[in-house]
């Protein structure tokens, strides 16, 4: 992997030029700048790798997720994408076992976290659960609690002791970069917030129980342009936090904030390449066809 | 996209006089509608005012039914005092029961056999006519004299409490099911487990449409007259001990009506004035709990 140093400030300046041109509607041709490769951030380590050893994804009897093998690397963002259907929501759904409390839907093959297979027996739902964060397309802040309550409540389920789930809450706030807008008004309710505030919420509650692993299944989509930057410049911040998968529909998006991009069509794998080399340089037809946006 | 684009004669074309004539007369009819359904409310409202504002006084309240062929007939205080007893006791029973079945119906049992064999036995009670629920207890528990006793206050409770465990069980229902889905994802999410998402979160969530479910059935029991005439039957002086025989409002209208005693039908308009004036601060109390959760953001 190539680890040519990009410093941040220009960094931020490609991601503003493109969520413009997003706006503006251009073509999807490779014509949207991808960001570099950027350094593996410090104080990455083996304990957050994830591994897929041929994962497939049921719904009844209809398979979704057809035997994928893959890897993600820790401290480094992995973006999915592909058309609508193709089962990268629900390939991600199943790294956190949320793909088996649809009714009928299960799940087989191997996920491994730090070498344990949470499919194995013996190992608890909820604790994967706990290891590996989750947030969703739509944002979903609890409508009976505060926005105090809504980062605690995480804590709270899980049983964490009291005096130290103030400190955590603002320590998931500021991580979420929601600390300043919200410090003054932690009692209202959550629902209160702005789209993009009570994504950045969720982003907290699910910071606050300390996952190994964020899985955010398109986060943005939900979200206008200037809220969706401030969280994919969130994203590139919490990679050295914690291993994050994005799925996202959004081809621009992939390659502002990935340092690996996976195109997956049809509940197959197809490539994964780091984002610039997929990009640009596809390996196989399909993926050159897909991000050239002759389909999809 | 622009109107301008539209043919400006197709924008002032006037509106034919059958259109017209169509759309004036609906709206008369929806009106005429409304105006008759109202009609009887309001007609049975000014009636009951009418008769039973006479028979209110503080002995009407303060007192019990003395039972004298002659002279002062007294007031509906144990009725009163019953009917808060019997439903209380029965929503006390059938609340957290039809909670719990509508919790097991919504988070666990969902589109299972066994869910779906609760539901529509949930539903075939929902239909089933009240006195059809008092006879049932009356066979089984007073008969029976279960308790040591015949006729009880609980007994009566018994009865209306099979009458709103089905009413409850499906209000509390709906609200869950109202909760969404991706709220319970949520919070499974964090790593909660399931009894924790339905007791902090869904629960929580449909709290405000639950209470007011609960406290409608509670408006329904009261009102009640055939379960309780041979569970908890008529009797004069206050008792709070469930246990024994108990007067209650709709009991005592139903005696005191048939009577050929001018001050006890009298006293009848008068109950009937409190029953109203009672089940109304109930049915008031529901829907203020229902708009005060509104814009707090619960379902």
């Amino acid at each position: 992997m190539n680890t040519r140093p990009t410093d941040a400030s220009g960094h931020a300046e490609t991601d503003t030029e493109d969520a413009q041109g997003a706006r503006a509607g251009s073509p999807v041709t490779p014509s949207f700048e991808v960001s570099e490769p950027r350094p593996r951030a410090k104080g990455s380590d083996a304990t957050r790798a994830v591994e897929l050893r041929d994962l497939s994804a049921y719904y009844g009897s209809q398979q979704a997720v057809k035997g994928i093998s893959l890897s993600f690397v820790p401290g480094e963002v992995t973006a999915i994408i592909g058309p609508s259907g193709c089962g990268k929501s629900t390939m991600v759904r199943c790294i956190n076992r949320m793909h088996e409390e649809i009714p009928g839907a299960h799940a087989e093959g191997q996920v491994l976290l730090d070498g344990t297979d949470l499919y194995g027996s013996g190992v608890d739902v909820v604790a994967v659960r706990r290891a590996v964060g989750m947030v969703f397309q739509k944002p979903n802040p609890f409508p009976s609690m505060s926005i105090y309550d809504n980062v605690a409540a995480g804590l709270r389920f899980t049983g964490a002791p009291r005096d130290t789930i103030q400190e955590t809450v603002e320590d998931a706030l500021k991580g979420a970069g929601l600390w300043e807008e919200a410090k003054d008004r932690l009692k209202s309710p959550g629902t209160g917030l702005s789209g993009g505030q009570q994504q950045r919420l969720c982003i907290a509650r699910a910071l606050a129980v300390n996952p190994d692993v964020l899985l955010m299944d398109e986060p943005c989509s939900a979200l206008d342009p200037v809220a969706t930057l401030k969280i994919e410049d969130l994203i590139t911040e919490l990679r050295e936090r914690v291993t994050i998968v994005i799925v996202t529909h959004n081809m621009q998006q992939a390659a502002r904030v990935a340092d690996t991009t996976v195109f997956m069509l049809d509940g197959e794998l197809v490539e994964v390449s780091g984002t610039k080399k997929l990009f640009t340089n596809p390996e196989d037809e399909r993926t050159e066809r897909y991000v050239t946006g002759k389909f999809g | 996209m622009e109107s301008g684009a539209l043919p400006e004669s197709r924008l002032l074309q006037p509106i034919s006089g059958r259109r017209r004539r169509t759309d004036k007369a609906m709206r008369w009819l929806f009106w005429l509608a409304t105006g008759i359904a109202l009609v009887p409310l309001v007609l049975v409202m000014i009636y009951i005012i009418n008769k039973g504002i006479g028979a209110l006084s503080s002995e009407f309240f303060t007192t019990d039914p003395t039972g004298n062929f002659l002279g002062a007939q007294g007031g509906v205080k144990s009725a009163i005092l019953g009917t808060i007893e019997i439903v209380g006791f029965a929503a006390l029973v059938t609340v957290p029961l039809g909670i719990g079945v509508a919790v097991y119906l919504t988070e666990f049992g969902r589109t299972g056999k066994l869910a779906q064999a609760v539901r529509f036995f949930v539903d075939v009670m929902t239909g089933v006519p009240s006195i059809v629920f008092g006879l049932f207890i009356y066979l089984v528990l007073v008969i029976g004299e279960v308790g040591g006793s015949t006729f009880a206050g609980w007994k009566g409770s018994a009865a209306l409490a099979l009458l709103m465990l089905p009413i409850v069980t499906r209000s509390s229902e709906v609200s869950l099911q109202l909760v969404p889905n991706h709220l319970r994802e949520a919070a499974l999410a964090l790593g909660a487990p399931r009894w924790k998402v339905v007791l902090r979160v869904v629960l929580p969530s449909a709290a405000s449409g639950i209470v007011t479910g609960a406290l409608l059935s509670v408006a329904r029991a009261a009102g009640e007259t055939a379960p309780l005439l041979f569970t908890s039957t008529i009797v004069k002086a206050t008792t709070f001990n469930l246990n024994e025989p108990m007067n209650s409002l709709p009991a005592q209208i139903f005696q005191d009506l048939k009577q050929p005693n001018d001050e006890l039908v009298e006293r009848a308009w008068g109950g009937a004035l409190t029953l109203v004036g009672m089940i109304l601060i109930v049915t008031l109390a529901a829907k203020l709990i229902q708009r005060r959760s509104r814009g707090k953001g619960a379902i």
